[in-house]
């Protein structure tokens, strides 16, 4: 599904990512580790293609053919989708609005996923206007839930939500991600956490940790998560299994 | 006690020495340069009102229809040529040219020039001084009319001075939605409206005033109106100007003299090409306990100029009132200057404020709505008209859905 090979991205004329190496199969879920300021994020924005992220080597390959000279809206269309960490306030523009132009009509689908996000609600305010951690974060997946991605990008999805709403996306997120689907899967998702609260819902397949702007370590997310709280991300580098 | 005769010739004389006077504000005009209008006959239904006047009217957001309001007056270039109140209203409320209002009715002589200034400049002058028409509006007291009025003037002739004198009285406890439209046919690219508006808010009564413009690139529109406010009325006044044009001046004024009144002016402009746009409201806060907003939202594009003017004056210690100017730049060659006036007089406990906002349109946001699917065409156009939509209070859902909808559909080519 997604390649990503020996990939080096500036932002602001800085070089953030070295030389990232990851792939994810069609289907799987990967996570992605690090301290705070490695780039996680800047990773996810490079490969939905935000103006701002330069890539300056190596390339991402997504359905076999490389995405690089694609436009942001042009890789939406491809089938990739983003739940951003932090939502944009964008006054006047209802999020039902927005809903609509994503499914292209005002459907039951979409009261539907409305429903099982708990967004309803949220659906005549104003995109972002004074949402709450946990309001921001199901209007983002609402938005994925419409766009029913290919490959979900989700930045921090338990950031600044209290339990009930980690439940409510946690499930949400495998349905998406039709984790409880055996065979057919064929949605894949790359997803940063910090707390990793969100593996309890997902059995994600694969972690990764970036640091120094390269994948330095990777392996069973569970396995890297307990080693990670037990010895710090220093271990990390200096392990490199 | 003022006599009639007395009363009409000091007008008379006042408007001739104010014929040259240039309005402090706005590019002066000559109106030399323009001719006077034609009369039009009468059409007894909708359906004879022309293809293309219907089509002007539509794009000033006015669907002539019979069943679409409560009544309806119709104005082209100088002459009223339908009006009509739906059965149901009938009794409620009138409506009337001008003209005939006043022939009827001689003791509206005193509403006459009663709160605008036939001497505040050359067009108010003009006004009095040349062939007018205009829509009389009365709403009879405790009267509550939901179902909105509809109003449109329309200019169909190159390079005339359509000359406009509305008057609007709300007795007592009544309630109105009044929508006017105005507008030149497709192809008149060239002239000049003037138009003056006094609305007199008996006490407890409520007006909500909505007013679309879509003139020819090269008209200039001179706007003068003035609202007095009686004792716990409601005034809501939403302006909307979404096409290019040579240049507008504008500046409301509400005069809160009744106790509790309150105001809400809202501005809503797109100014394109090369429109030089001046407007805002001003509010007179005397009463006890007045209160009001005067809120504009600007997009500039091209190389337009838009002046957003606010003026809250207060006159009483319990009065509050707040101006908020908000503009999104498209171009290097667009300009907005907000010009917020704050004035307290022997009210030290007067609460007014502002809020301004100029800037760009924020790419945090385009990129976001890109990263769904949308162009970047649909998104900045996503964002201007959510912009644009202002929260108006204490407007009706029809009213809500009304503006919304004018927005949606002249704001189709907004980029």
């Amino acid at each position: 599904m997604l390649e990503i090979k020996g990939l080096g991205v500036k932002v602001g004329g800085e070089e953030v990512l070295q030389d990232v190496n990851l792939e994810v199969g069609t289907g799987e879920v990967h996570v992605l580790l690090g301290p705070n300021g490695v780039g996680k994020t800047t990773l996810l924005m490079t490969i939905m293609g935000m103006p701002g992220y330069e890539v300056t080597k190596g390339d991402i390959i997504f359905q076999g053919e490389s995405i690089l000279p694609l436009s942001v809206e042009e890789r939406a269309k491809k089938g990739i989708g983003m739940a951003f960490q932090k939502m944009p306030t964008i006054p006047g523009v209802k999020l039902r609005t927005l809903g609509e132009l994503i499914v292209n009509e005002s459907s039951d689908f979409l009261k539907e996923v409305a429903e099982k996000l708990n967004c309803n609600y949220l659906l005549d305010r104003s995109v972002g206007l004074g949402f709450s951690g946990g309001e921001a974060k199901r209007a983002e997946l609402f938005q994925l839930f419409l766009q029913r991605p290919l490959l979900s990008l989700i930045d921090e999805p338990e950031s600044g939500v209290d339990l009930d709403n980690i439940n409510l996306i946690g499930k949400a997120l495998s349905e998406l991600l039709e984790r409880e689907q055996v065979r057919t899967k064929k949605r894949s998702g790359l997803i940063i956490t910090h707390t990793g609260y969100i593996l309890e819902y997902l059995n994600a397949d694969m972690g990764h940790v970036l640091m120094e702007g390269r994948i330095v370590c990777r392996g069973n997310p569970r396995d890297l998560f307990t080693d990670i709280k037990e010895k710090g991300y220093q271990e990390c580098l200096r392990c490199e299994r | 006690m003022k006599v009639k005769e007395d009363y009409l010739r000091e007008i008379k004389e006042r408007a001739e020495k104010a014929l040259n006077k240039k309005a402090p504000l706005g590019p002066d005009i000559d109106l030399n340069e323009f001719y006077l209008c034609s009369p039009q006959e009468k059409v007894n239904s909708v359906e004879n009102i022309s293809a293309s006047l219907r089509e002007a009217a539509l794009y000033a957001g006015v669907e002539l229809g019979e069943d679409k309001s409560s009544a309806t007056y119709l104005q082209v270039n100088r002459s009223a040529v339908y009006e009509k109140i739906q059965d149901a209203f009938q009794g409620k409320l009138e409506i009337m040219a001008v003209s005939e209002a006043l022939e009827k009715y001689p003791e509206l002589w005193e509403y006459w020039w009663g709160l605008v200034p036939v001497d505040a400049d050359k067009y108010t002058a003009f006004s009095e001084l040349c062939p007018a028409e205009g829509y009389f509006i009365r709403v009879f007291a405790h009267q509550k009319i939901e179902v909105p009025l509809q109003a449109c003037l329309l200019l169909s002739e190159e390079s005339r001075i359509q000359n406009v004198h509305n008057l609007v009285i709300l007795e007592e406890g009544a309630e109105a939605n009044l929508i006017t439209g105005c507008a030149s046919v497709r192809g008149n690219e060239n002239g000049i409206h003037i138009g003056v508006s006094e609305f007199y808010l008996g006490d407890n009564s409520r007006l909500t005033f909505t007013m679309v413009h879509n003139w020819g690139e090269n008209f200039h529109v001179r706007p003068r109106t003035v609202v007095k406010m009686g004792n716990n009325s409601f005034y809501s006044n939403t302006y909307v100007l979404l096409k290019p044009l040579s240049s507008l001046q504008t500046f409301p004024q509400a005069i809160m003299e009744g106790e509790n009144a309150d105001a809400n002016f809202q501005s809503i402009v797109f100014a394109k090409g090369n429109s030089y746009i001046d407007v805002g409201s001003s509010l007179l806060l005397k009463g006890k306990g007045c209160r009001g907003n005067s809120v504009s939202r600007v997009c500039a594009a091209d190389n337009s100029q838009v002046y957003a003017r606010g003026r809250l004056i207060s006159y009483n210690d319990e009065a509050q009132a707040h101006l908020e100017c908000k503009g999104i730049l498209f171009s290097k060659g667009a300009e907005i200057i907000s010009i917020p006036e704050l004035e307290v007089y022997g009210a030290p406990r007067s609460r007014l404020s502002h809020e301004a906002a100029v800037g760009p349109i924020e790419e945090e946001a385009v990129n976001y709505l890109r990263s769904r699917g949308l162009s970047r065409e649909e998104s900045l156009s996503l964002i201007t008209r959510g912009f644009l939509n202002i929260d108006i209070p204490g407007i009706p859902d029809v009213l809500r859905r009304y503006v919304d909808e004018v927005i949606r559909l002249t704001s189709r080519d907004i980029m």
